[in-house]
């Protein structure tokens, strides 16, 4: 991405984190559909593979490469009670740090931050951890996603055994 | 412990169940590494994922860490990934490549061929390390069946071709879509389940579990358009929409039903798959050439290797206990060599639907398995599970249990010595002309 001289509309770290932080709220209660709402059109939210995280989730045997066809599919079924792994929900709580804007263009901000989520589930308790890397889009005051990407910082998923939540 | 302490194979009443005890006891699964694991063939790897001289993988083969790789001369090779000298994890890369494997803890270096070329102080030593020991140590045996490697522990085992037997047909079906041949693609689901691995084994091949299981899966394929399996209305090369059950000599066995909808294919992919299919065609005559794209499979080779070849992804997984209530499975997919990015991406995107740890569908079949082991402590008031689903059928169908129960016959074999008769339902296969050139 080019990365141009700032505009008027410069946006502030603090402005990112406020974003972030709402995101990170909605996820830890569960209010999906809302959440949904955060992604563009065009957007995706990806896992690349424990062991690869530096290939194209698209064309290597990653873990999540939803498009915005296929985020709405996995918001509808976890919304539901046959999502059995997701039944009951987790509890999860989530830490969103280390914030930083990489670069800034014309219309698109690119972040990236730490995650630290625990989530706890009939008696088991699993943490994940790594690093998220945003392409936002500012949109009336606040931001729209465009692309998340959440990078574990996991060689296996072992203890955890599944994604069966938003991450 | 007596023969049918673990199985009732009752084919009077057409039953057919197995003893709790074995998902959670030591002991058994002491006797597993030894019967099972250190006897039959298991799978390690894929010639593509080393196609270099020196490129190598390391990975757990039923609990034994061992380097897959290609060595100086360019053959294959598995070795264990234990140091000669005092036992060090050789290379603790999870892949690369690499002329000579140092360890780390006092120096001893070894060729990619396995020799042992450097011991420093080796002025030290009466007994010079290079003569006393002749190379890295491997498996008793290493063979391939169309790129595909295995390992056996057991110099008396028998040929990997005879092991897998007739089975082999269904590697073939994966192996023969594309003239070029198949690869593995970079990145693996390493993933732990809290659960016996006969459990993940036995669901892997569970087509009666599908419907209920996977009921938010199916309404999302049914939301985009797409038929879901053993839905459809369509019979293909005689194989009826519920599909069909096959079991094989050695522990194999096969489900297959018609292919389901392309939930997210583009018209390129699908010119794509087209092409694949008429070139199929073309070399193997159409029967066998809709048997690879009209029909989908999931086969476990005994004892935990599982293909699952479906219209639209290609997924192996294999699963080894660590302990009666925990399995770490690792799942790869395989991309046909010589399509496009775009199809590549299609298989990805349609292939992580379903299968992986944060796919639509898998963590609902680990949550299942997770909730039977707990249950498990259970078993002195409930000692059995069923598996007659289907039993004293003429076709069994795909949503049905002969699969597993030929499974576990194989299981009681090598764990008691009991040999159970099969069902007698084996599979006449698609008839494969070879008209290539
Ligand atoms: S254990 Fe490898 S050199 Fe000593
Ligand atoms: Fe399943």
């Amino acid at each position: 991405m080019a990365i141009t001289a700032p505009t008027a509309t410069v946006t502030t770290r603090t402005e990112v984190e406020d974003f972030l932080f709402q995101e990170a709220e909605m996820l830890d209660t569960w209010r999906l559909e809302e959440w949904l709402e955060l992604f563009t059109l065009d957007c995706t939210y990806e896992i690349p593979a424990t062991d690869r995280p530096d290939l194209d989730p698209g064309l290597s045997w990653s873990l999540i490469h939803d498009g915005r066809t296929m985020l709405e599919q996995r918001v509808i079924r976890l919304k539901k009670p046959e999502a059995h792994a997701e039944f009951p929900h987790s509890q999860t709580s989530r830490i969103v740090g280390n914030v930083r804007i990489l670069a800034q263009s014309g219309d698109e901000v690119l972040v990236t931050a730490n995650f630290n989520i625990n989530r706890s589930k009939a008696g088991k308790f699993d943490t994940y951890v790594g690093r998220y890397e945003y392409t936002l889009v500012p949109t009336n005051g606040t931001f729209q996603i465009r692309q998340k990407k959440a990078i574990l910082a996991h060689d296996k998923l072992d203890p955890q055994g599944k994604i069966s939540f938003i991450i | 412990m007596t023969a049918s302490t673990y199985v009732n194979d009752d084919r009077q009443n057409h039953l057919f169940q197995v003893n709790r005890e074995v998902f959670t006891s030591q002991e058994i699964l002491e006797k597993e590494k030894q019967e099972i694991f250190s006897k039959a063939w298991i799978y390690v790897g894929h010639e593509s994922e080393i196609p270099n001289k020196g490129d190598f993988q390391t990975r757990d083969v039923a609990g034994r860490p061992v380097i897959f790789n290609r060595d100086r001369h360019g053959e294959v090779r598995v070795m264990l990934n234990s140091c000669l000298h005092r036992g060090a994890s050789l290379c603790r890369h999870s892949s690369g490549n690499a002329k000579i494997f140092t360890c780390f803890y006092h120096g001893w270096a070894y060729r990619n061929s396995g020799e042992l070329v450097n011991v420093p102080g080796n002025e030290d030593y009466k007994a010079e390390p290079a003569k006393v020991y002749e190379g890295l140590k491997g498996p008793a045996k290493v063979e391939s069946y169309r790129g595909l490697y295995f390992v056996n522990f057991d110099e008396d085992a028998e040929s990997l071709e005879d092991y897998l037997g007739e089975a082999k047909y269904f590697i073939d079906l994966v192996a023969d879509q594309s003239p070029e041949g198949i690869a593995i693609l970079e990145g693996t689901h390493k993933y732990s389940i809290k659960a016996n691995w006969k459990l993940l084994v036995e669901n892997s091949v569970d087509g009666y579990h599908a419907k209920s299981v996977h009921h938010t899966y199916f309404e999302m394929m049914m939301d985009l358009g797409a038929t879901p399996p053993m839905l459809g209305e369509e019979i293909v090369n005689g194989v009826a929409p519920s599909g069909m059950g096959t079991e094989f000599p050695n522990g194999h066995a096969t489900l297959m039903y018609p292919a389901n909808g392309l939930p997210l294919a583009t018209e390129s992919v699908k010119e794509t798959l087209a092409g694949m299919r008429r070139t199929a065609e073309e070399r193997f005559g159409e029967s066998y050439a809709t048997a690879m794209f009209g029909l989908s499979r999931n086969s476990v080779f005994f004892p935990s290797f599982i293909v699952i070849d479906l219209s639209f992804g290609l997924t192996l997984r294999t699963m080894y206990p660590i302990s009666p209530s925990e399995t770490i499975v690792t799942g790869w997919q395989i991309i046909p060599k010589g399509v496009d990015e775009e199809f590549i991406k299609y298989r990805v995107d349609n292939a992580l639907t379903f299968w992986g740890p944060a796919g639509l569908a898998t963590p609902d079949d680990v949550e299942a398995l997770e909730q039977a082991q707990k249950a498990f402590s259970t078993q002195a008031e409930i000692g059995w599970s069923d598996i007659s689903k289907g039993m004293g059928k003429q076709m069994p169908a795909a949503n049905d249990e002969l699969q597993m129960r030929a499974w576990w016959r194989e299981w009681n074999k090598r764990m008691t010595g009991e040999a159970l008769p099969s069902e007698g339902k084996s599979f006449v296969p698609f008839q494969k002309q070879t008209t290539d050139a």
